[in-house]
């Protein structure tokens, strides 16, 4: 606890970019990662909280969020699932794989940080 | 006893079919006057004269033997049934005759009555219905009260396979899958009793049998057909193979254009992403200091970002509910509360044009059960409709009404520009703003009211527009009051 580390895994830098400008400005120390399997490889203490698109180019922020879950280490870590595709059912499919919450873009940066505030004071 | 004979006489003259009496020896003894209108002869060119006059050279050969079997069995009967008979006229020509012979014994003598009846008349009509039953497009088979098939046409013999000689006579149920063979007898009494022209089976996908033992959907349309042999049932049988080929293609291309306007709407949506973020952190001074000047051209192109957004995302709806994909998630919802949450979205708005918004809300009408955030999308595209054509300092009011016991009513009246009676129907089509000039000051995506429709229908509701140019309009959701998703479509 009082780690308030957020991981940011988002394949188009441009937005992930601007998601690290908006949760860095708000006071939170960032981490970056882009693709699957850098998340996977990642080792030491995990971070408080996974801001995941979920379009990823090797694997599916679902599949991801699933594989993640199984390692103890990555029990209480808050996931939010962040798409562009707001399809029928995508925000079901996105809690059933084990994310905490759901936000689709562009980004509110209102309700990102709302967000990422209520998740990480709850943990 | 003169006047016996007389009504004899008369009887015989006035007698409908041509009457000729021949002795043994085919001699023509008597004859009355429909023969002689017949064939063309008057009594005295035929009295004494030998029967075979009457009949065309190719059957005289063989007639005094038929004429010799009928003396040595002498009964009331047909001539030659199944055959086609023709009779001769004096002039030569033909027509074809339906004969009944009977025996008649006078002074010891037995003589022959031959009634002759002329089928040009009938014949025709025979003809012209078989020719329209040949040249009819679809399979026509013509079954009786029992079930056999009587008539078929030459469609009937491409279509399933069989010939005609093979059908006639056989049980309809031949041509039917053997799943339905059971059931059908029953349907064909049900017919018989209530016999009128409709389709077989509607709703129900019917199958014919080929004789090769393929089967293939087709369409049914009965019609009594009534003849001297009673009522008979004419089944006209089309091949539906290639229109469901076709719609079945016409599906699978209309699903593909929404799955690439869904997949369009995310492609566009991930570069605004950054366009907007990225502007409204400068905006708000996160970059560092910015100039009023630079805030005012950053606010005018992250309206410009946002119109696209609006636009990006009506255009993934519409192709949510084309493809049945639109979610709704009905529960019971305060409408006064919902009414307000869209009049505070729109508060603004509406406040730089000074317009008055007047909610009235029938208070027993609440809880109703609908998508709440599809029934905001619908009073948001109205509302939002409304502020844009009402001139400043005009009033807006939103009224909501039970319509009846199972609907209830939306009704959003303005006091703006209204719309020319030519130009409601292109309201609620996708890009059909409406233009001349006026329309074109008011900024749009032109998607609003074509899926507000949509989201209505989607509820099993309707829309309705009243509108008097240059007074103002009044657009119109009536919704069911309970509305309950069938999991008919979709997944």
């Amino acid at each position: 606890m009082g780690n308030d580390r957020i991981l940011i895994v988002d394949d188009n830098p441009t937005n992930l970019k601007l998601a690290y400008v908006i949760l860095e400005s708000a006071g939170y120390e960032i981490s970056t990662a882009i693709n699957a399997a850098e998340v996977l490889a990642l080792e030491g203490e995990p971070p408080a909280m996974i801001m995941m698109d979920i379009q990823l180019p090797d694997l599916d922020g679902h599949e991801l969020t699933r594989r993640l879950r199984r390692d103890p280490r990555y029990k209480n870590v808050r996931i939010v699932a962040l798409t562009a595709y707001a399809m029928k059912g995508d925000r079901e499919k996105a809690l059933d794989a084990g994310c905490d919450d759901y936000i689709t873009k562009p980004i509110n940066i209102e309700l990102l940080l709302a967000t990422v505030e209520r998740l990480l004071t709850r943990a | 006893m003169d006047t016996q004979i007389e009504l004899f006489r008369n009887l015989f003259d006035t007698a409908p079919d041509a009457i000729v009496i021949v002795n043994r020896y085919g001699v023509i003894t008597l004859i009355n006057a429909q023969t002689e209108k017949l064939f063309k002869y008057s009594r005295e060119e035929l009295v004494g004269q030998p029967i075979e006059r009457l009949i065309p050279e190719r059957y005289r050969s063989k007639h005094p033997k038929h004429r010799a079997g009928f003396f040595a069995d002498p009964r009331v009967r047909g001539m030659g049934s199944n055959l086609e008979l023709y009779g001769l006229r004096k002039d030569g020509s033909e027509f074809p005759v339906e004969i009944s012979l009977s025996p008649l014994e006078t002074d010891g003598e037995l003589l022959v009555s031959s009634a002759i009846r002329d089928l040009t008349g009938r014949r025709r009509a025979e003809d012209k219905f078989r020719g329209l039953l040949e040249s009819a497009p679809d399979a026509m088979v013509i079954v009786n009260k029992d079930g056999r098939i009587m008539l078929v046409n030459v469609q009937t013999e491409k279509l399933f396979g069989y010939t005609r000689e093979e059908l006639v006579g056989q049980w309809v149920e031949l041509l039917m899958p053997d799943r339905f063979r059971r059931a059908h007898p029953g349907f064909r009494g049900g017919y018989f009793i209530e016999p009128r022209v409709r389709s077989m089976g509607s709703g129900l996908q019917l199958f014919g049998l080929r004789k090769d033992g393929s089967e293939f959907p087709i369409e049914i349309s009965l019609s009594p057909l009534e003849t001297e042999d009673g009522i008979l049932v004419s089944s006209a049988i089309r091949d539906t193979t290639e229109r469901r080929r076709l719609e079945q293609k016409m599906q699978e291309a209309s699903r593909l254009k929404s799955e690439f306007l869904a997949n369009m709407s995310h492609e566009l949506r991930t570069p605004l992403n950054a366009i907007i973020g990225f502007n409204e952190l400068v905006c708000r001074g996160k970059a560092g200091p910015i100039s009023e000047r630079q805030q005012e051209f950053l606010t005018d192109s992250l309206n410009s970002a946002r119109h696209l957004l609006q636009l990006i995302n009506d255009i993934l709806d519409l192709s949510k509910v084309e493809a049945g994909k639109m979610d709704f998630r009905p529960q019971p919802v305060e409408l006064e509360r919902l009414v307000g949450e869209v009049r505070d979205v729109l508060r603004g708005l509406a406040a730089t044009k000074h317009i008055r918004i007047e909610i009235d809300v029938e208070a027993s009408i609440s809880p109703v059960v609908v998508d709440p955030a599809r029934v905001k999308q619908i009073l948001y595209n109205f509302l939002s409709n409304a502020i844009k054509f009402t001139n400043d300092g005009g009033s807006i009011v939103v009224r909501i009404r039970g319509a009846d016991p199972t609907m209830f009513r939306i009704d959003v009246e303005d006091t703006g520009i209204g719309i020319a009676p030519e130009n409601i129907d292109k309201l609620f089509i996708e890009f059909q703003q409406l233009d001349g000039g006026r329309a074109k000051r008011y900024a749009g995506t032109g998607l609003g009211l074509a899926l507000t429709k949509r989201i209505v229908h989607g509820h099993r509701g309707h829309v309705e527009v009243k509108s008097t140019l240059g007074t103002g309009s009044t657009f119109s959701a009536i919704l069911p009051r309970k509305f309950e998703v069938e999991e008919l479509h979709g997944e």
